[in-house]
């Protein structure tokens, strides 16, 4: 195995994705989520008397919970079997790269538009909301500590939805089952079923990190080291897979 | 014809291939032996051209069978892509990239870089006449600025050999010569071995004799365009004569030793003669239009269609 070639090859490929992501249609998405995102936490800020703890439930319930796996459905489901589908992945299909590490030439843009994204979001948000309190040192440290979690956030979400559009021929119906069933409905019943959910592990990690809000409360958090063990552990699972599948695949 | 198994060293091998797309066959039991120069592979749409190429190029495994490329087995072997540059018969160019864009991407991934990859670009696009066009977006070209954009896609990083799938397909025909002359340079000036398809003989004729006819997932017929020709004549062939006084042509017709037969269609001024000899039909007709005193005002072969021919080399 030629190491430069494989670094060159993923590397030019991460190139090509990420302006083709960050630039492309689905920016609007980007824009249209933020400015939702800015005209409810703007209206919400100017009603709120608890500032922090306000501002800090709307960024959990809102961002992380809601647009984080929406945002990375949305980017990352079809991304793979667009380019089958529309044959533009012959470039990368007939490129001297083994496909395992062509994988990770989408899993790194996909993972660099879903961060940027939710980053910007998550900003228009939180300058939306805490603005009209006076941007003080606690929000800036809630702010700082929900962009750590949304970009461990777009890292993880981005492995299983890339999975899913290597996985599956309709990946954007399971990518919306996932995002809006799994995530959104499963993920909020109380009990130990949760557990079976991205979010209930990034909210644990939040729960040690975040001192305001409920997510500051949660008694149902999973140790911070089990939940950092268990994201990067189906991250890594995850890439696997989706490479292995993706090497595998035939692209007739 | 059967495929040749002497000759130079084939950069390509296929024996007893077979493909297939659950009940839908793609190839079925193709065997094929590709030597270098230009190569024609020929047959209709939905031939099992394109899966074989899919087959060369490691996009697909096959069922059964086996096929090497440049004396290696494709599926799994990136590495082989270093030395094959394809040209799809679909869109493949990426929209909303420029043309330098995209071949910059296409040179990145066989890893060429900085100066030498602008030297390169620049010498490829002025080989494929899209200087002008390159920093325009793809999605703005022309059906032929598409097929050169490709086809400089496929040269970029000089390969050994160039796949050019139905590179023709859909350009007016003043880009259709270009093209043809630009497949020919290809080979003559700058040494790549060349396997070029396409539904129509004749254009495959003009840039090659060396021809593989492929029909319904077979290799029907490989070899010089000229054997497979008179493969061909040996089959009666089917042509329509309209006309005048046709009634007396087809009794002069009957007589002759090369018609099989004569058969009035819908009225008695059109006739379809299946002849055995073809030329000798063609070289005879005129003394018997004369000696029938009759007139032609059509004459049309029912088998200058592919299909026909392909369905003569099969026994249908």
């Amino acid at each position: 195995m030629d190491l430069k070639r494989v670094l060159d090859g993923i590397f030019a490929l991460t190139l090509h994705s990420t302006k083709k992501l960050l630039f492309g249609k689905k920016a609007i998405i980007t824009i249209l989520v933020a400015v939702f995102v800015a005209a409810v936490m703007g209206y919400a800020g100017s009603q709120s008397h608890d500032a922090l703890d306000d501002g800090t439930n709307l960024m959990d319930t809102l961002i992380l919970f809601f647009f984080m796996p929406v945002m990375a459905m949305i980017f990352g489901s079809a991304l793979i079997r667009d380019e089958i589908d529309d044959k533009s992945i012959t470039h990368v299909a007939t490129a001297p790269l083994d496909r395992a590490f062509s994988y990770l030439g989408y899993y790194l843009p996909l993972v660099i538009a879903v961060a940027v994204s939710m980053v910007a979001i998550s900003s228009v948000g939180v300058f939306a909301f805490f603005g009209q309190h006076g941007f003080g040192s606690e929000a800036l440290q809630i702010y700082v500590e929900f962009l750590a979690l949304v970009i461990i956030g777009s890292f993880v979400y981005s492995s299983l939805f890339l999975a899913i559009g290597v996985m599956f021929n309709k990946p954007v119906m399971v990518g919306l089952f996932y995002a809006f069933i799994w995530e959104g409905y499963i993920g909020s019943l109380p009990g130990a079923i949760q557990n079976a959910s991205v979010k209930h592990y990034l909210r644990s990690l939040g729960s040690e990190w975040v001192d305001f809000g409920d997510i500051s409360r949660w008694d149902q958090a999973s140790s911070v080291w089990g939940s950092t063990a268990l994201l990067l552990g189906l991250t890594v699972f995850l890439l696997v897979l989706g490479a292995y599948l993706f090497r595998e695949k035939e692209l007739a | 014809m059967t495929v040749q198994d002497s000759g130079p060293k084939p950069i390509i091998h296929a024996e007893a291939l077979s493909k297939w797309y659950g009940e839908v066959i793609g190839l079925n039991n193709f065997a094929l032996r590709v030597t270098p120069g230009i190569t024609g592979i020929v047959g209709p749409n939905g031939s099992g051209k394109s899966t074989f190429f899919k087959l060369v190029l490691g996009l697909i495994k096959p069922n059964a069978g086996s096929i090497t490329v440049l004396g290696q087995r494709p599926w799994k072997n990136p590495d082989l892509h270093s030395s094959i540059g394809f040209c799809p018969d679909y869109e493949s160019l990426p929209a909303d990239s420029t043309g330098r864009e995209y071949l910059t991407l296409i040179g990145k991934l066989h890893m060429m870089h900085g100066t030498a990859l602008s030297k390169r670009i620049q010498e490829t696009v002025r080989l494929v006449d899209m200087g002008k066009a390159l920093d325009r977006k793809t999605g703005g070209y022309s059906k032929g600025m598409k097929q050169r954009m490709k086809i400089a896609g496929a040269l970029l990083h000089d390969p050994e050999l160039l796949i050019l799938d139905e590179p023709l397909s859909g350009t007016d025909p003043l880009v259709r010569k270009d093209l043809m002359d630009l497949i020919k340079r290809l080979h003559k000036e700058h040494g790549h071995d060349i396997i070029v398809s396409s539904h129509v003989l004749f254009e495959i004729e003009r840039m090659t004799h060396n021809v593989a006819l492929v029909y319904m997932g077979r290799a029907v017929a490989s070899g010089d365009i000229s054997e497979i020709r008179n493969l061909m004549d040996r089959h009666p062939h089917n042509i329509v004569i309209e006309g005048e006084r046709i009634t007396a042509l087809a009794k002069l017709l009957l007589d002759q030793d090369y018609a099989v037969s004569v058969s009035f269609n819908d009225n008695k001024n059109s006739v379809t003669v299946q002849v055995s000899r073809p030329d000798d039909f063609f070289n005879g007709l005129p003394s018997l239009i004369d000696r029938g005193q009759c007139s032609v005002s059509k004459m049309y072969s029912l088998d200058d269609n592919l299909e026909a021919v392909f369905k003569y080399l099969v026994g249908r």
